[in-house]
């Protein structure tokens, strides 16, 4: 970025973008999000199922029950993810700054593409019915 | 909304208004890349260079609000899409169809959850130990939404609106 544009684009951060402590929470909330996501989908952990069909919302995972039509895991999922994800930012942010001063940056964009190949494995049953 | 318009027109609107701020955010995402991949040294020139001469870090914020914003909408037709949607494209054997709208659902969550480094490296423009994470981030939130947007296209062109 050593360009007229970014020179150009440098403006002066903001007191939460000045802070070290949110800078530990934001990149280890980041880094863990796209793994923790592929986990919570791998076992199943929605932290909520929603039926769509009839509006019922249950803690949990559930089945679609016969006469209720289908049921919905990605809402839960991807609130397991975000409650995690947001745990994990928060413990990082109590380790003390020599420790988290060490957490690879480059992971922010290195773990999303490497759980790609996961997410079209899990999509197996889509890509293979006859 | 009873009385003022039909339900097919009322999910219309919240398919639409989802399409509006995914332009938004696509057309965000895209001028930041482009600056951050390929940065201009004089910013006059043609319409590309002008298009990759942006202030990026201005565009931060926006991508965020917007990348939420999108998703949020996109949450809440999506119980349409579970129904209406999904149900017939199964039935009429559209399998790899439905299985691009998960692998679109789980790349819209994995995308959220980049967000606030995102925002943190960009607001922190003038710190060059972001620079290369910055670019990453943004290179990879740019393909995340192209993928989002063509995969929610095609998938509306197969049954959409008013369908």
């Amino acid at each position: 970025m050593s360009t007229a544009t970014a020179t150009n684009s440098r403006a002066a951060p903001s007191s939460l973008a000045a802070s070290r402590k949110f800078k530990t929470f934001a990149t280890t909330f980041s880094i863990a999000g796209p793994v923790v996501y592929c986990g919570t989908q791998y076992f199943n952990w929605p932290l909520f199922t929603y039926h769509p069909a009839t509006g019922r919302l249950v803690w949990g995972s559930e089945a679609a029950r016969p006469g209720e039509g289908p049921n919905m895991l990605w809402y839960g999922w991807t609130v397991t993810t975000i409650l995690i994800a947001a745990g994990l930012g928060i413990v990082a942010m109590m380790l003390p700054e020599r420790i988290s001063r060490k957490i690879p940056l480059a992971l922010v964009w290195i773990f999303p593409i490497l759980t790609i190949p996961y997410v079209i494995y899990s999509l197996m049953p889509w890509w293979t019915h006859p | 909304m009873a009385g003022l318009v039909s339900t097919n027109t009322f999910w219309s609107l919240w398919l639409f208004v989802h399409l509006i701020l995914a332009v938004g955010l696509l057309g965000a995402l895209t001028h930041q890349a482009m600056a951050v991949a390929l940065p201009v040294r004089q910013p006059a020139g043609g319409i590309v260079t002008r298009f990759r001469a942006v202030p990026a870090a201005g565009y931060a914020t926006a991508v965020c609000v917007l990348w939420v914003l999108t998703f949020l909408v996109g949450s809440y037709i999506y119980t349409k899409y579970r129904i209406y949607i999904r149900i017939p494209l199964e039935q009429g054997g559209y399998y790899k169809t439905g299985g691009f709208f998960d692998f679109k659902e789980h790349v819209a969550s994995i995308g959220l959850t980049l967000l606030p480094a995102y925002w943190y490296f960009w607001k922190n423009a003038k710190n060059p130990e972001y620079d290369n994470a910055r670019k990453g981030v943004t290179l990879v939130l740019a393909v995340m939404c192209w993928f989002l947007f063509i995969v929610g296209h095609v998938l509306n062109n197969t049954r959409g609106f008013a369908s």
